[in-house]
Protein backbone atom coordinates (compact mmCIF):
# COMPACT_ATOMS: atom_id res chain seq x y z
CA UNK A 1 0.00 0.00 0.00
CA UNK A 2 3.34 2.09 0.31
CA UNK A 3 2.97 2.26 -3.42
CA UNK A 4 -0.35 4.04 -3.47
CA UNK A 5 1.11 6.86 -1.25
CA UNK A 6 4.30 6.44 -3.88
CA UNK A 7 1.83 6.61 -6.70
CA UNK A 8 0.11 10.30 -4.96
CA UNK A 9 3.50 11.44 -4.59
CA UNK A 10 4.91 10.72 -8.01
CA UNK A 11 1.66 12.61 -9.70
CA UNK A 12 2.24 15.36 -7.87
CA UNK A 13 5.58 15.89 -8.68
CA UNK A 14 5.32 14.84 -12.22
CA UNK A 15 6.81 17.48 -14.43
CA UNK A 16 3.98 17.82 -16.39
CA UNK A 17 2.64 21.16 -17.12
CA UNK A 18 -0.21 21.04 -14.98
CA UNK A 19 -0.95 25.17 -15.20
CA UNK A 20 -0.59 24.58 -19.15
CA UNK A 21 -3.13 21.91 -19.13
CA UNK A 22 -6.08 23.50 -16.94
CA UNK A 23 -6.10 26.75 -18.78
CA UNK A 24 -5.89 24.84 -22.10
CA UNK A 25 -8.84 22.72 -20.61
CA UNK A 26 -10.90 26.17 -19.35
CA UNK A 27 -10.88 27.35 -23.02
CA UNK A 28 -12.51 23.72 -23.88
CA UNK A 29 -9.78 21.81 -24.97
CA UNK A 30 -11.00 18.47 -24.29
CA UNK A 31 -7.84 16.52 -24.35
CA UNK A 32 -6.08 18.52 -21.74
CA UNK A 33 -9.05 18.08 -19.75
CA UNK A 34 -8.55 14.02 -20.73
CA UNK A 35 -4.97 14.34 -19.71
CA UNK A 36 -5.56 16.27 -16.22
CA UNK A 37 -8.18 13.82 -15.50
CA UNK A 38 -5.57 10.59 -16.36
CA UNK A 39 -3.44 11.68 -14.19
CA UNK A 40 -5.01 11.32 -10.94
CA UNK A 41 -8.00 9.39 -11.67
CA UNK A 42 -6.84 6.29 -10.37
CA UNK A 43 -5.82 8.13 -7.21
CA UNK A 44 -9.39 9.28 -7.18
CA UNK A 45 -11.32 5.75 -7.92
CA UNK A 46 -8.99 4.63 -5.33
CA UNK A 47 -9.83 6.72 -2.30
CA UNK A 48 -13.88 6.98 -3.12
CA UNK A 49 -13.14 2.65 -3.09
CA UNK A 50 -11.36 2.34 0.25
CA UNK A 51 -13.59 5.03 1.78
CA UNK A 52 -16.65 3.25 0.40
CA UNK A 53 -15.79 0.08 -0.20
CA UNK A 54 -18.59 -0.08 -2.69
CA UNK A 55 -17.83 -0.10 -6.25
CA UNK A 56 -21.26 1.55 -7.53
CA UNK A 57 -20.52 4.41 -5.35
CA UNK A 58 -17.07 4.55 -6.08
CA UNK A 59 -17.87 4.70 -9.71
CA UNK A 60 -20.60 7.46 -8.61
CA UNK A 61 -17.97 9.48 -7.00
CA UNK A 62 -15.47 9.34 -10.03
CA UNK A 63 -18.03 10.43 -12.25
CA UNK A 64 -19.51 12.95 -9.66
CA UNK A 65 -16.12 14.55 -9.02
CA UNK A 66 -14.94 15.31 -12.42
CA UNK A 67 -18.22 16.10 -14.03
CA UNK A 68 -18.22 18.81 -11.15
CA UNK A 69 -14.27 20.06 -11.80
CA UNK A 70 -15.53 19.97 -15.74
CA UNK A 71 -18.27 22.30 -14.92
CA UNK A 72 -16.50 24.31 -12.53
CA UNK A 73 -13.14 24.57 -14.02
CA UNK A 74 -13.62 27.50 -15.95
CA UNK A 75 -13.64 29.41 -11.87
CA UNK A 76 -10.39 27.38 -10.58
CA UNK A 77 -8.63 30.84 -9.89
CA UNK A 78 -4.87 29.11 -8.99
CA UNK A 79 -5.72 29.96 -5.26
CA UNK A 80 -4.36 26.28 -4.02
CA UNK A 81 -2.92 23.30 -6.31
CA UNK A 82 -5.13 21.43 -8.21
CA UNK A 83 -4.90 18.23 -6.75
CA UNK A 84 -5.85 19.84 -3.54
CA UNK A 85 -8.96 21.64 -5.16
CA UNK A 86 -9.60 18.19 -7.06
CA UNK A 87 -9.40 15.94 -3.67
CA UNK A 88 -11.38 18.33 -1.66
CA UNK A 89 -14.26 17.32 -4.21
CA UNK A 90 -13.37 13.95 -3.49
CA UNK A 91 -13.15 14.08 -0.02
CA UNK A 92 -16.35 15.90 -0.15
CA UNK A 93 -18.82 13.76 -1.90
CA UNK A 94 -17.33 10.50 -0.36
CA UNK A 95 -17.92 12.29 3.23
CA UNK A 96 -21.86 12.92 1.90
CA UNK A 97 -21.87 9.40 0.87
CA UNK A 98 -20.57 8.38 4.27
CA UNK A 99 -22.76 9.94 5.84
CA UNK A 100 -25.99 9.51 4.17
CA UNK A 101 -24.86 6.02 4.72
CA UNK A 102 -24.81 6.49 8.83
CA UNK A 103 -28.67 8.30 8.20
CA UNK A 104 -29.88 5.27 5.65
CA UNK A 105 -28.32 2.79 7.58
CA UNK A 106 -27.23 1.12 4.57
CA UNK A 107 -26.08 -2.63 5.07
CA UNK A 108 -22.34 -2.48 5.45
CA UNK A 109 -20.16 -4.30 3.22
CA UNK A 110 -18.32 -6.02 5.99
CA UNK A 111 -20.27 -8.79 7.06
CA UNK A 112 -19.74 -11.61 9.20
CA UNK A 113 -20.36 -15.16 8.22
CA UNK A 114 -19.77 -17.23 11.26
CA UNK A 115 -16.60 -18.32 9.92
CA UNK A 116 -15.15 -15.11 9.99
CA UNK A 117 -15.36 -11.28 9.13
CA UNK A 118 -15.27 -10.83 5.35
CA UNK A 119 -14.72 -7.60 3.28
CA UNK A 120 -17.84 -8.62 0.34
CA UNK A 121 -15.38 -5.35 -1.74
CA UNK A 122 -12.36 -8.12 -1.02
CA UNK A 123 -13.99 -10.81 -2.64
CA UNK A 124 -13.80 -8.43 -5.89
CA UNK A 125 -10.31 -10.15 -5.97
CA UNK A 126 -10.85 -13.63 -6.52
CA UNK A 127 -12.07 -13.75 -10.25
CA UNK A 128 -8.56 -12.45 -10.53
CA UNK A 129 -6.93 -15.30 -12.48
CA UNK A 130 -3.32 -14.41 -11.33
CA UNK A 131 -4.30 -14.69 -8.18
CA UNK A 132 -2.80 -17.68 -5.52
CA UNK A 133 -5.64 -19.48 -3.23
CA UNK A 134 -3.89 -18.82 0.05
CA UNK A 135 -2.87 -15.25 -0.51
CA UNK A 136 -6.59 -14.50 -1.45
CA UNK A 137 -7.98 -15.67 1.64
CA UNK A 138 -5.33 -14.41 3.71
CA UNK A 139 -6.23 -10.74 1.74
CA UNK A 140 -9.95 -11.08 2.27
CA UNK A 141 -9.60 -11.83 5.86
CA UNK A 142 -7.24 -8.84 6.59
CA UNK A 143 -9.39 -6.50 4.43
CA UNK A 144 -12.12 -8.08 5.91
CA UNK A 145 -10.65 -6.81 9.71
CA UNK A 146 -9.19 -3.63 8.25
CA UNK A 147 -12.60 -3.06 6.50
CA UNK A 148 -14.74 -3.60 9.92
CA UNK A 149 -11.99 -1.64 11.86
CA UNK A 150 -12.51 1.49 9.53
CA UNK A 151 -15.90 0.86 9.78
CA UNK A 152 -15.84 1.83 13.23
CA UNK A 153 -14.58 5.29 12.87
CA UNK A 154 -16.71 8.19 12.27
CA UNK A 155 -16.66 9.35 8.12
CA UNK A 156 -14.75 12.41 9.10
CA UNK A 157 -11.98 10.10 10.81
CA UNK A 158 -11.97 7.54 8.06
CA UNK A 159 -11.55 9.93 5.82
CA UNK A 160 -8.12 11.58 7.28
CA UNK A 161 -6.65 7.97 8.16
CA UNK A 162 -7.38 6.92 4.63
CA UNK A 163 -5.67 9.83 3.29
CA UNK A 164 -2.98 10.14 5.62
CA UNK A 165 -2.24 6.41 5.79
CA UNK A 166 -2.94 5.13 2.47
CA UNK A 167 -2.40 8.17 0.36
CA UNK A 168 0.26 9.69 2.25
CA UNK A 169 -1.03 13.10 2.32
CA UNK A 170 0.68 15.59 4.84
CA UNK A 171 -2.50 16.45 7.69
CA UNK A 172 -2.03 20.25 6.35
CA UNK A 173 -3.30 19.34 3.17
CA UNK A 174 -6.07 17.17 4.24
CA UNK A 175 -7.22 19.79 6.77
CA UNK A 176 -7.32 22.07 3.65
CA UNK A 177 -9.03 19.43 1.82
CA UNK A 178 -11.95 18.54 4.45
CA UNK A 179 -12.34 22.74 5.91
CA UNK A 180 -10.51 22.27 8.94
CA UNK A 181 -7.26 22.77 10.78
CA UNK A 182 -4.08 20.66 10.40
CA UNK A 183 -4.42 20.27 14.31
CA UNK A 184 -7.85 19.31 14.16
CA UNK A 185 -6.78 16.76 11.56
CA UNK A 186 -4.33 15.55 13.96
CA UNK A 187 -6.88 15.05 16.79
CA UNK A 188 -9.11 13.26 14.33
CA UNK A 189 -5.56 10.82 13.06
CA UNK A 190 -4.95 10.07 16.63
CA UNK A 191 -8.55 9.26 17.22
CA UNK A 192 -9.06 6.88 13.97
CA UNK A 193 -5.30 5.09 14.55
CA UNK A 194 -6.38 4.66 18.70
CA UNK A 195 -9.65 2.95 17.60
CA UNK A 196 -8.06 1.22 14.49
CA UNK A 197 -5.45 -0.34 16.78
CA UNK A 198 -7.60 -1.36 19.49
CA UNK A 199 -9.68 -3.20 17.03
CA UNK A 200 -6.73 -4.54 15.18
CA UNK A 201 -5.02 -5.87 18.01
CA UNK A 202 -4.98 -9.56 17.95
CA UNK A 203 -3.86 -9.71 14.63
CA UNK A 204 -0.51 -7.51 15.59
CA UNK B 1 8.80 14.01 27.74
CA UNK B 2 7.60 11.23 30.55
CA UNK B 3 6.12 7.88 28.95
CA UNK B 4 2.75 8.74 28.98
CA UNK B 5 3.54 11.78 26.48
CA UNK B 6 4.97 9.85 24.15
CA UNK B 7 3.07 7.25 23.88
CA UNK B 8 0.48 9.60 23.00
CA UNK B 9 2.61 10.89 20.33
CA UNK B 10 4.17 7.88 18.87
CA UNK B 11 1.02 7.92 16.07
CA UNK B 12 1.95 11.19 14.53
CA UNK B 13 5.57 10.87 15.50
CA UNK B 14 5.55 7.62 12.77
CA UNK B 15 3.66 9.52 10.21
CA UNK B 16 6.63 12.18 10.47
CA UNK B 17 3.20 14.70 11.60
CA UNK B 18 5.49 16.39 14.71
CA UNK B 19 7.64 19.32 15.01
CA UNK B 20 11.32 18.70 15.27
CA UNK B 21 11.51 19.72 18.85
CA UNK B 22 8.79 16.98 19.61
CA UNK B 23 10.63 14.72 17.56
CA UNK B 24 13.99 15.61 19.12
CA UNK B 25 11.97 15.17 22.30
CA UNK B 26 10.58 11.42 21.88
CA UNK B 27 13.59 10.36 20.49
CA UNK B 28 15.85 11.21 23.54
CA UNK B 29 12.79 9.48 25.94
CA UNK B 30 12.53 6.83 23.25
CA UNK B 31 16.56 5.97 23.60
CA UNK B 32 16.33 5.52 27.48
CA UNK B 33 13.03 4.20 27.59
CA UNK B 34 12.05 0.13 26.98
CA UNK B 35 8.34 0.60 27.46
CA UNK B 36 7.99 3.19 25.06
CA UNK B 37 10.80 1.87 22.91
CA UNK B 38 8.36 -1.59 22.89
CA UNK B 39 5.29 0.47 22.30
CA UNK B 40 7.00 1.81 19.30
CA UNK B 41 7.57 -1.46 17.66
CA UNK B 42 4.32 -2.11 18.32
CA UNK B 43 2.83 0.50 16.80
CA UNK B 44 5.09 -0.10 13.98
CA UNK B 45 3.80 -3.46 13.44
CA UNK B 46 0.51 -2.37 13.18
CA UNK B 47 0.86 0.06 10.87
CA UNK B 48 2.88 -2.51 8.51
CA UNK B 49 -0.24 -4.87 8.90
CA UNK B 50 -2.27 -1.68 7.66
CA UNK B 51 -0.05 -1.84 4.50
CA UNK B 52 -0.69 -5.27 3.49
CA UNK B 53 -4.31 -4.48 2.45
CA UNK B 54 -4.17 -4.78 -1.33
CA UNK B 55 -5.62 -1.96 -4.05
CA UNK B 56 -9.01 -3.21 -4.56
CA UNK B 57 -9.46 -0.93 -8.00
CA UNK B 58 -8.60 -2.85 -10.97
CA UNK B 59 -7.81 -1.88 -14.49
CA UNK B 60 -10.59 -2.48 -16.28
CA UNK B 61 -12.77 -0.44 -13.74
CA UNK B 62 -10.62 2.15 -14.60
CA UNK B 63 -11.02 2.05 -18.11
CA UNK B 64 -14.90 1.69 -17.60
CA UNK B 65 -15.39 4.92 -15.55
CA UNK B 66 -13.04 6.92 -17.78
CA UNK B 67 -15.36 5.50 -20.94
CA UNK B 68 -18.48 6.23 -18.40
CA UNK B 69 -17.27 9.90 -18.11
CA UNK B 70 -16.13 10.51 -21.72
CA UNK B 71 -19.91 9.94 -22.29
CA UNK B 72 -21.00 11.98 -19.98
CA UNK B 73 -18.97 14.95 -21.14
CA UNK B 74 -19.92 14.23 -24.65
CA UNK B 75 -23.64 14.84 -23.32
CA UNK B 76 -23.05 18.20 -21.98
CA UNK B 77 -22.89 19.62 -25.38
CA UNK B 78 -20.72 22.48 -24.62
CA UNK B 79 -16.93 23.05 -23.10
CA UNK B 80 -14.95 23.41 -20.13
CA UNK B 81 -14.42 26.95 -21.00
CA UNK B 82 -18.12 28.07 -20.99
CA UNK B 83 -19.92 29.42 -18.26
CA UNK B 84 -22.99 27.80 -16.21
CA UNK B 85 -24.83 30.67 -17.06
CA UNK B 86 -24.69 30.15 -20.68
CA UNK B 87 -25.18 26.34 -19.95
CA UNK B 88 -28.15 26.82 -18.08
CA UNK B 89 -29.48 28.86 -21.15
CA UNK B 90 -28.71 25.63 -22.88
CA UNK B 91 -30.39 23.22 -20.86
CA UNK B 92 -33.19 25.68 -20.80
CA UNK B 93 -33.72 25.17 -24.72
CA UNK B 94 -33.06 21.69 -24.60
CA UNK B 95 -35.93 21.25 -21.98
CA UNK B 96 -38.42 23.34 -24.27
CA UNK B 97 -38.16 20.23 -26.71
CA UNK B 98 -39.22 17.95 -23.78
CA UNK B 99 -42.43 19.67 -23.04
CA UNK B 100 -45.93 18.52 -24.69
CA UNK B 101 -46.33 19.54 -27.95
CA UNK B 102 -49.86 21.27 -26.55
CA UNK B 103 -47.63 23.83 -24.73
CA UNK B 104 -44.96 24.06 -26.95
CA UNK B 105 -47.34 25.61 -29.57
CA UNK B 106 -47.83 29.10 -27.26
CA UNK B 107 -44.71 28.82 -25.89
CA UNK B 108 -43.37 28.87 -29.21
CA UNK B 109 -45.61 31.68 -30.65
CA UNK B 110 -44.42 34.08 -27.48
CA UNK B 111 -40.90 33.33 -27.98
CA UNK B 112 -40.88 34.43 -31.86
CA UNK B 113 -42.93 37.32 -31.01
CA UNK B 114 -40.04 37.93 -28.45
CA UNK B 115 -37.61 37.20 -30.77
CA UNK B 116 -39.24 39.78 -33.08
CA UNK B 117 -39.42 42.25 -30.36
CA UNK B 118 -35.50 41.84 -30.03
CA UNK B 119 -34.40 41.45 -33.65
CA UNK B 120 -36.29 44.83 -34.16
CA UNK B 121 -34.23 46.50 -31.35
CA UNK B 122 -30.63 45.18 -31.57
CA UNK B 123 -31.33 45.71 -35.96
CA UNK B 124 -28.93 48.77 -37.10
CA UNK B 125 -30.86 51.67 -38.05
CA UNK B 126 -30.16 51.65 -41.44
CA UNK B 127 -31.99 48.61 -41.85
CA UNK B 128 -34.83 49.93 -40.28
CA UNK B 129 -34.51 48.52 -36.70
CA UNK B 130 -35.19 50.56 -33.51
CA UNK B 131 -31.97 51.65 -32.34
CA UNK B 132 -31.71 51.04 -28.32
CA UNK B 133 -29.64 53.78 -26.22
CA UNK B 134 -29.19 50.72 -23.81
CA UNK B 135 -27.27 48.69 -26.32
CA UNK B 136 -24.73 51.32 -26.71
CA UNK B 137 -20.76 49.94 -25.61
CA UNK B 138 -19.86 50.55 -22.48
CA UNK B 139 -16.61 49.45 -23.02
CA UNK B 140 -14.62 48.34 -26.09
CA UNK B 141 -11.15 47.30 -26.96
CA UNK B 142 -9.63 46.67 -30.13
CA UNK B 143 -8.38 43.23 -30.48
CA UNK B 144 -6.95 43.04 -33.87
CA UNK B 145 -6.51 44.68 -36.88
CA UNK B 146 -6.42 43.75 -40.39
CA UNK B 147 -6.10 45.30 -44.06
CA UNK B 148 -7.38 42.96 -46.42
CA UNK B 149 -7.11 44.42 -49.97
CA UNK B 150 -8.38 47.84 -49.25
CA UNK B 151 -10.89 46.83 -46.16
CA UNK B 152 -10.09 46.87 -43.10
CA UNK B 153 -11.18 44.37 -40.56
CA UNK B 154 -11.51 45.39 -36.87
CA UNK B 155 -12.16 42.79 -34.14
CA UNK B 156 -13.62 44.92 -31.08
CA UNK B 157 -14.95 43.52 -27.81
CA UNK B 158 -17.50 45.51 -26.41
CA UNK B 159 -19.33 45.28 -22.92
CA UNK B 160 -22.81 46.32 -23.09
CA UNK B 161 -25.42 47.18 -20.31
CA UNK B 162 -29.14 46.16 -20.50
CA UNK B 163 -31.65 46.14 -18.06
CA UNK B 164 -33.20 42.40 -17.62
CA UNK B 165 -36.61 42.85 -15.78
CA UNK B 166 -38.58 39.74 -13.99
CA UNK B 167 -39.54 38.22 -10.82
CA UNK B 168 -37.35 36.53 -7.99
CA UNK B 169 -38.76 33.34 -8.77
CA UNK B 170 -37.77 33.54 -12.13
CA UNK B 171 -34.70 31.42 -12.76
CA UNK B 172 -32.62 33.75 -15.32
CA UNK B 173 -33.04 36.36 -12.64
CA UNK B 174 -31.42 34.17 -9.48
CA UNK B 175 -29.10 33.17 -12.15
CA UNK B 176 -27.76 36.85 -12.57
CA UNK B 177 -28.41 37.44 -9.26
CA UNK B 178 -25.73 34.64 -8.30
CA UNK B 179 -23.39 36.04 -10.74
CA UNK B 180 -23.99 39.48 -8.95
CA UNK B 181 -22.71 37.84 -5.60
CA UNK B 182 -19.77 37.41 -7.44
CA UNK B 183 -18.81 40.54 -8.13
CA UNK B 184 -15.69 41.82 -7.36
CA UNK B 185 -15.87 45.22 -7.92
CA UNK B 186 -19.05 46.37 -5.88
CA UNK B 187 -19.96 45.01 -2.26
CA UNK B 188 -22.89 46.73 -2.16
CA UNK B 189 -24.34 44.97 -5.29
CA UNK B 190 -23.19 41.93 -3.25
CA UNK B 191 -25.38 42.31 -0.17
CA UNK B 192 -28.07 43.32 -2.19
CA UNK B 193 -28.39 40.11 -4.23
CA UNK B 194 -27.43 38.39 -1.47
CA UNK B 195 -30.50 39.34 0.37
CA UNK B 196 -32.66 39.11 -2.54
CA UNK B 197 -31.41 35.73 -2.78
CA UNK B 198 -32.16 34.74 0.81
CA UNK B 199 -35.41 33.71 -0.08
CA UNK B 200 -34.18 31.22 -2.88
CA UNK B 201 -31.62 28.80 -1.32
CA UNK B 202 -33.45 25.63 -2.04
CA UNK B 203 -31.38 26.01 -5.21
CA UNK B 204 -28.16 24.23 -4.76
CA UNK B 205 -26.20 26.85 -6.85
CA UNK B 206 -28.05 29.78 -4.60
CA UNK B 207 -26.45 27.93 -1.70
CA UNK B 208 -22.82 27.23 -3.00
CA UNK B 209 -22.72 30.70 -4.01
CA UNK B 210 -23.41 31.72 -0.48
CA UNK B 211 -21.19 29.63 0.47
CA UNK B 212 -18.34 30.94 -1.64
CA UNK B 213 -18.99 34.29 -0.52
CA UNK B 214 -18.81 32.95 3.41
CA UNK B 215 -16.10 31.76 2.76
CA UNK B 216 -14.10 34.29 0.59
CA UNK B 217 -15.44 37.55 0.44
CA UNK B 218 -13.21 40.11 1.26
CA UNK B 219 -16.27 42.55 3.09
CA UNK B 220 -17.21 41.64 6.63
CA UNK B 221 -20.99 43.22 5.51
CA UNK B 222 -21.16 40.40 2.40
CA UNK B 223 -20.05 37.45 4.50
CA UNK B 224 -22.40 37.97 7.55
CA UNK B 225 -25.50 38.52 5.07
CA UNK B 226 -24.24 35.06 3.58
CA UNK B 227 -24.88 34.11 7.01
CA UNK B 228 -28.27 35.36 7.58
CA UNK B 229 -29.38 33.95 4.11
CA UNK B 230 -27.93 30.69 5.10
CA UNK B 231 -29.92 30.57 8.53
CA UNK B 232 -32.43 28.04 7.56
CA UNK B 233 -29.74 25.70 6.14
CA UNK B 234 -27.63 25.08 9.67
CA UNK B 235 -28.41 21.59 9.16
CA UNK B 236 -26.36 21.04 5.81
CA UNK B 237 -23.45 19.40 5.71
CA UNK B 238 -22.04 21.57 3.24
CA UNK B 239 -23.18 24.80 5.10
CA UNK B 240 -21.90 23.24 8.71
CA UNK B 241 -18.40 22.80 7.03
CA UNK B 242 -18.45 26.68 5.54
CA UNK B 243 -19.09 27.73 9.21
CA UNK B 244 -16.54 25.64 10.41
CA UNK B 245 -13.97 26.94 8.52
CA UNK B 246 -15.43 30.65 8.89
CA UNK B 247 -15.62 30.29 13.08
CA UNK B 248 -11.85 28.53 13.07
CA UNK B 249 -10.46 31.46 10.45
CA UNK B 250 -12.01 34.51 9.88
CA UNK B 251 -10.64 37.51 10.92
CA UNK B 252 -13.71 39.05 12.10
CA UNK B 253 -14.94 38.63 15.61
CA UNK B 254 -18.49 39.70 14.28
CA UNK B 255 -18.92 36.98 11.45
CA UNK B 256 -17.29 34.43 14.06
CA UNK B 257 -19.87 35.32 16.49
CA UNK B 258 -23.13 35.28 13.96
CA UNK B 259 -21.34 31.28 12.27
CA UNK B 260 -21.00 29.47 15.85
CA UNK B 261 -24.40 30.86 17.00
CA UNK B 262 -25.70 29.45 13.97
CA UNK B 263 -23.88 26.38 13.70
CA UNK B 264 -24.94 25.44 17.74
CA UNK B 265 -28.16 25.42 16.38
CA UNK B 266 -27.56 21.75 15.17
CA UNK B 267 -25.64 19.24 17.56
CA UNK B 268 -23.50 16.58 15.90
CA UNK B 269 -20.09 15.06 17.04
CA UNK B 270 -18.86 16.43 13.39
CA UNK B 271 -18.46 19.77 15.20
CA UNK B 272 -16.72 18.53 18.68
CA UNK B 273 -13.05 18.94 16.97
CA UNK B 274 -13.44 22.59 15.70
CA UNK B 275 -15.07 23.62 19.33
CA UNK B 276 -12.34 22.37 20.77
CA UNK B 277 -9.66 24.26 18.53
CA UNK B 278 -11.81 27.11 18.86
CA UNK B 279 -11.33 26.94 22.25
CA UNK B 280 -7.45 26.65 21.84
CA UNK B 281 -6.87 29.71 19.78
CA UNK B 282 -9.64 32.18 20.28
CA UNK B 283 -9.44 35.78 21.45
CA UNK B 284 -13.28 36.53 21.55
CA UNK B 285 -14.34 35.72 25.01
CA UNK B 286 -17.53 35.34 24.15
CA UNK B 287 -16.95 32.77 21.65
CA UNK B 288 -14.62 30.84 23.64
CA UNK B 289 -17.30 30.34 26.56
CA UNK B 290 -20.12 29.64 24.35
CA UNK B 291 -17.88 26.91 22.65
CA UNK B 292 -16.86 25.65 26.09
CA UNK B 293 -20.54 25.82 27.33
CA UNK B 294 -21.50 23.63 24.16
CA UNK B 295 -18.58 21.01 25.12
CA UNK B 296 -19.70 20.60 27.98
CA UNK B 297 -23.58 20.20 27.12
CA UNK B 298 -22.31 17.64 24.30
CA UNK B 299 -20.58 15.62 27.20
CA UNK B 300 -16.96 16.26 24.81
CA UNK B 301 -13.85 17.35 26.35
CA UNK B 302 -13.08 21.00 26.45
CA UNK B 303 -9.49 19.91 26.02
CA UNK B 304 -7.63 18.34 22.52
CA UNK B 305 -4.80 15.39 22.46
Amino acid sequence: MQDAAETVSAVLAAPLDEAGLIRAAQKGDQDAFERLVRAYDHSVLRIAMNLLRSPEEARDVYQEAFLKVYRNLHAFRFDCSFHTWLYRIVTNICLDHLRRRKVRKEESTVVDTGEGIVDRVAQLEEGAPHANPERQMWNRELAGRIGGALESLTPRERTVFELRHYEGLRLRAIGEMIGTTEEAAKNCLFRATQKMRASLEAFV
Amino acid sequence: MNCAETIRQIPLYCYGEVSSEVEERIESHLAECAVCSAELTHHRAFLDLLNKREDVTEASMLASCRSELRTAISSQSVPAGQSWLDRKWMDGLRSFSGLHIRFRIPVGAMALVGLGFFAARYTPERFGGMRSGLAEPMFSSVRSVEDQSGKVHIAVDEVRRHVVTGSLQDPRIQELLVTAVREESNPGVRVESIGMLRNSTDSEEVRNALLDALNHDPNPGVRLKAIEGLKSWAGNVAVRRTLANVLLKDDNPGVRVQAIDLLTTHHDDSIVGVLQDVVQKEDNNYIRTRSIKLLEEMKASVGTY
